[in-house]
């Protein structure tokens, strides 16, 4: 029986696997692009002639190697987000750079080439201020580190320390710059704000104070933000305030020698080579924000130059002598901060077949004549593609380019290809085309305060031509609540006409209504601090239909900080009225997350059949939320995670339950009936998948419509917890059209990886004892540990860094289901979680079943002529 | 005052060597020592090697990670393969090297508070369960990932051994040679062969497809059936009286 249960285990299990990436598949209908952050440090590798290295270390805690001619990445080394992995400083000397990770905790040093770790010392705790590089006759071997309150010098090929020393007076001297001459010298600038500059000397040998001495300046409060040592010891300093320009020999003791300035600007720093460059290329660029300047010997011995410059749009440039633009890559996609998936629109000549039904009918023969007119312009444009076809099949394949821009963007047939618009956190706006990952558009707000919050609503879709499609993004300060609506077109990314409504209050939650304008723009409701409603278009139309259906409007707040939960609904002169509220004691736990279902949801079926032919329906509210909870203490005895299932028109809690001895990150995926949930066990220290579904039972209680307010039973609860073997870092679920083709989890990896987990190993009925029953389901066995197995991988190996998140569309097909992730990195996909069963595959096998037709085909005729002759011979006998 | 903040320090340098060199020896290091210039408690150093067997080290370590508890800590590769996560303090880790061509496993490291370092097995059901495991950690390679489901490909075996024709075959056989081996006359036999015929019905519960089918088309089809084949043999007697001459008109036709 152990064995028969087993084979069979073994067949279910591979039945699921089927879900894979082939090898044939592979850049068929995936991309990934790579990224790396804004650039904080640059460094070009010249000490080969012919290197094509660019070095970067990035506000991402990205350490990466950029190809000069191209833009693409050699290697990249991707640290711990956050202030433990932080860049302080990029050094470089031959084939090591020297980068100071940390807040000065950690000294690396890697090998260029190869882009692989060279060694790596942990420093004593102390704030970072600066690093260089110290040479003796030309040899460089030492690095030296200066902290707050003291200095150290390492050694270049090992990291070990050579010698610490602390600093002088550091009371009152605020230490801020290291610089040595390659004389076995390194100096230690410090200054005291508006009185002096504090200089230290110490022997490269043994850490011995060579001299002190102090240099007055009273005008300088920083050294780091105007100061700069140039040449031969030579310290250069900007008074902005008195408009002149100071300079210091290191060596001779001196007073600063004062240079009146006329006027000056930042073009003037840069060599004068970067300013004509400044001038010629980049005039429809972005105020510039980084400029890092190569300048070589060419062979003929003229100056040549090359140039990586930095926008304030995150956009890195890449620009050869001539002013000839190399490449330019959108750093900014780094941080994609939330995405929609637009349809792209239909072709011209379809949009004219469908505005035929859309204008008024006038008289019968015109009705005719339109319809022959756009009939003939349908089979002008097929016999124009049939020739396109002809003429692309007579040149070679690689000369076939099918570049995608904006003009020719159309809807393909099962509506595979769509318009990625995409926010990120530096407020740029980007189209790109899912199919092949060009960018389209790009559009940069520059009015976003730093810590935006964005919500990106469509209101439009590309289905009501003429009218164009329409997408709302909602910038919110986070700081005080205010926010900004940028009202544009996805597929073009123009800001609309439409005059968004200016917000003066702070804005509470936003929420897009089914109900549409008479321009097809879906309604879009703000609700301000004093719990005021306005709406987006507010037309006469609109306030109509609002207070006919203000009544069946609720909506819900957060306020995480005390906790509370609140429902609200709509009065006919739009103002709101609370109807429940549900306060969690934020002394004990904190709201960390609330999460309704996806308004485009589609379930098809509304129960699943049981193993003795009955129905158990679901419980499919569309109001349900899942809210988790996280306490405070995080002592691992007492640290819990709670998860509450709330409707939210009514308050009712339907569900509560608490996981002890875990804790967060709390990653959730509500959908149809069922909520998963992912948290850390402190406990047994692992990751743990927790499923709950709810059930109605065997008969629905009001099958036609569902209605909060109308649900006498509670539902049934179902619970399950698995073991997970990894962290993950997002998670989301796939999404179809209608909703008959079985779900996955896409869980994305710390590895990189994208997971797809069927939603059948995660399914609170998987039975501990096979039964009959549960064998005529289709239920696995329950095993405690769910498996990762690199076959479920998407993304096969175009690994995406860091993903924050997951972006699940459905396309036109039912099998197919569009996948994004994005993080650092982003990766489009499409998946097929119950195979493709409306479509033939592409290894489809056309000759066998061609052949096999043949051979039935032949062996009939020569059967039949068998036939006939052996009746005849029988006839005759 | 310069010279006595530097001792404390050096005592750390001595120490840190000490954990990289002795740490599994056991070595109790001097109390106190590291703890007066680290507010948050004593951090420690998970070191280790890793090795892809027949792979130069320069062609895979730039792509790979050490990962400890997801991204908690993160740790690189030298280019010798070794590598050193900084800074853990002490706690039970699952520590992966990462690269998306090559697997590793993952192995537990168990550091106590005084720096006591021991590797074992992950083991995520049994969490307690020891095996040990070498440290200064030594993870080698099991091969390649495999991502990719293989494509089927058609063959004559494949055909074959396709469950359809063998269910078409077997029985064949089964219906071929059976009444020559088995006396089916024997009335035991008989009763066995019954009872056999019950073990495979799998479920008396479920109404049985081909029950219900025969149930549906038995009254009037069956006796039309009946009536069918009776019709179908009559044609074929006449036939046959007719035959010579039918055949002689189609062999007529054909030679005209």
């Amino acid at each position: 029986m152990a064995k028969l249960i087993l084979l069979w285990l073994k067949c279910v299990i591979f039945w699921a696997t089927i879900e894979a990436v082939f090898e044939d598949q592979v850049g068929k209908f995936d991309w990934r692009q790579q990224y790396v952050g804004k650039v904080r440090f640059s460094h070009f590798d010249t000490h080969v002639q012919s290197s094509k290295k660019v070095l970067v270390a990035t506000e991402r805690n990205v350490f990466a190697a950029l190809n000069t001619r191209t833009g693409e990445l050699f290697w990249r080394h991707v640290d711990k987000s956050g202030s433990e992995g932080n860049i302080d400083a990029l050094l470089q000397h031959g084939q090591d750079a020297v980068l100071m990770v940390g807040n000065g905790r950690l000294l690396r040093s890697w090998e260029i080439s190869v882009g692989g770790l060279n060694w790596e010392v942990v420093l004593d705790s102390g704030s970072f201020q600066s690093a260089c590089l110290v040479g003796q006759q030309d040899m460089v071997k030492h690095v030296a580190v200066l902290k707050k309150t003291a200095i150290s010098v390492h050694y270049l090929s090992n990291g070990h320390q050579k010698w610490i020393e602390n600093l002088p007076e550091t009371e009152t001297v605020d230490y801020q710059a290291v610089y040595s001459d390659g004389n076995g010298e390194v100096y230690v600038l410090g200054v005291v704000p508006h009185s002096h500059i504090a200089i230290v000397v110490y022997s490269l040998e043994d850490g011995e104070i060579i001299k002190q001495m102090s240099v007055e300046a009273p005008w300088l409060s920083n050294i780091q933000a105007s100061c700069v040592v140039v040449g031969q010891g030579m310290l250069t300093c900007v008074d902005s305030a008195a408009m002149s320009f100071y300079m210091l020999d290191l060596r001779l003791q001196l007073q600063m020698t004062q240079v009146p300035l006329q006027a000056y600007s930042v073009n003037l720093f840069s060599a004068e080579t970067g300013r004509r460059l400044l001038d010629t290329t980049l005039i429809d660029f972005y105020s510039v924000f980084q400029l890092y300047v190569q300048a070589f010997l060419k062979k003929d011995d003229s100056v040549g130059y090359r140039a990586m410059v930095q926008t304030e749009d995150h956009t890195l440039t890449f620009i050869q002598q001539p002013g000839r633009v190399m490449w330019t890559r959108e750093e900014a996609l780094s941080d994609v901060v939330t995405m929609e998936m637009v349809d792209l629109p239909l072709t011209g000549t379809q949009a004219e077949l469908e505005g035929e039904f859309g204008k008024k009918a006038d008289g019968l023969m015109s009705m005719v004549m339109k319809r022959l007119s756009s009939q003939l312009i349908l089979l002008q444009a097929w016999i124009a593609h049939l020739w396109k076809l002809f003429y692309d099949a007579r040149k070679p394949r690689s000369q076939v380019k099918n570049d995608i821009t904006i003009e020719n963007l159309s809807r393909d047939e099962f509506n595979l290809q769509k318009m990625m618009v995409m926010v990120t956190a530096s407020g740029k706006l980007f189209g790109i085309d899912s199919k092949t990952g060009g960018i389209l558009w790009r559009h940069y707000l520059d009015n976003v305060p730093p810590n935006a919050a964005f919500k990106l609503m469509v209101q439009r879709t590309t289905a009501h031509f003429p009218h164009p499609p329409q997408c709302t993004l909602l910038i919110k300060d986070k700081d005080t609540g205010l926010a900004t609506l940028h009202v544009f077109n996805p597929i073009f990314g123009k800001k609309s006409h439409v005059t968004p409504p200016a917000l003066p209050q702070p804005v509470l939650q936003s929420l897009m209504l089914p109900l549409m304008d008479q321009d097809y723009a879906k309604v879009l409701l703000l609700i301000d601090d004093h719990y005021k409603v306005s709406a987006f278009p507010s037309t006469k139309n609109v306030l109509q239909q609002l207070q006919e259906m203000a009544a069946s409007i609720f909506f819900y707040l957060v306020d995480s900080s005390q906790g509370r939960l609140s429902g609200y609904r709509l009065r006919t002169d739009l103002s709101t009225e609370q109807i429940w509220e549900v306060v969690i004691p934020p002394e004990v736990q904190r709201i960390v997350s609330v999460k309704g279902k996806r308004p485009n949801e589609h379930v098809h079926s509304q129960g699943r059949v049981m193993g003795d032919r009955s129905v158990l329906y679901k419980y499919l509210n569309p109001n349900l939320l899942a809210v988790v909870t996280e306490s405070t203490d995080l002592h691992q005895e007492r640290s819990f995670i709670g998860i509450l299932l709330i409707d939210g028109v009514t308050g009712r809690i339907i569900h509560e339950a608490v996981q002890r001895k875990a804790r967060g990150p709390v990653h959730v995926v509500h959908s149809e009936n069922w909520v998963v949930y992912e948290y850390w066990s402190t406990k047994s220290r692992r990751n743990e998948f927790s499923v709950i579904e709810l059930y109605e039972g065997m008969e629905l209680y009001n099958s036609t419509v569902f209605s909060s307010l109308d649900r006498p039973h509670a539902p049934q609860v179902l619970q399950q917890s698995y073991i997970f073997p990894s962290s993950i870092s997002t998670m989301e679920a796939t999404l179809t059209e209608k909703g008959i083709t079985s779900r996955h989890l896409l869980i994305g990896l710390p590895s990189g990886g994208i997971l797809s987990l069927p939603k059948m190993f995660l399914d609170p009925r998987r039975p501990e004892i096979v039964s009959e029953q549960s064998r005529e389901e289709n239920l696995i066995p329950y095993a405690p540990e769910l498996l990762i197995r690199t076959e479920w991988f998407i993304n096969y190996n175009q690994t995406v860094s860091r993903v924050r998140g997951i972006y699940t569309a459905p396309s036109g097909l039912e099998s197919t289901c569009l996948v994004v992730a994005y993080g650092l990195d982003i990766y489009q996909t499409r998946v097929y979680p119950s195979k493709q069963f409306d479509v033939l595959k592409d290894d489809y096998d056309y000759m066998l079943i061609s052949s096999v037709l043949f051979a039935l085909f032949f062996a009939t005729m020569i059967s039949k002529r068998l036939a006939e002759v052996k009746l005849l011979n029988r006839a005759w006998r | 005052m310069l010279q006595r903040d530097r001792i404390p320090l050096q005592l750390i340098f001595l120490q840190v060597a000490l954990v990289v060199t002795w740490c599994f020896t056991d070595m109790e290091t001097g109390p106190g020592a590291s703890v007066s210039t680290q507010p948050n408690g004593d951090r420690f150093k998970i070191e280790g090697r890793a090795i892809v067997p027949g792979i130069k080290t320069q062609d895979w370590v730039s792509t790979a990670r050490v990962l400890v508890e997801g991204e908690e800590y993160v740790g690189f590769l030298r280019t010798d393969g070794s590598f050193a996560v900084n800074d853990v303090p002490s706690g039970s880790y699952v520590v992966e090297v990462v690269t998306p061509t090559y697997r590793f496993e993952a192995v537990r490291v168990d550091i106590t508070t005084k720096g006591k370092m021991r590797a074992r097995l992950v083991n995520y059901i049994k969490t307690s369960e020891v095996i040990r495991q070498p440290y200064p950690l030594q993870i080698r390679a099991s091969g390649p990932h495999s991502y990719f489901m293989k494509r089927e490909t058609w063959g004559w075996t494949d055909f074959l051994m396709n469950p359809m024709v063998m269910m078409m075959v077997l029985p064949l056989l089964i219906i071929v040679l059976l009444p020559k081996v088995v006396n089916t006359n024997d009335p035991e036999m008989r009763k066995e062969m019954e009872q056999s015929m019950n073990m495979l019905n799998p479920n008396p519960e479920l109404p049985d497809v081909s029950e219900l089918m025969t149930k549906l088309f038995s009254g009037s089809k069956g006796s039309s059936k009946a009536g069918s084949s009776s019709k179908g043999t009559r044609p074929a007697a006449k036939r046959r009286k007719q035959l010579p001459s039918s055949n002689l008109d189609a062999e007529n036709g054909k030679f005209c």
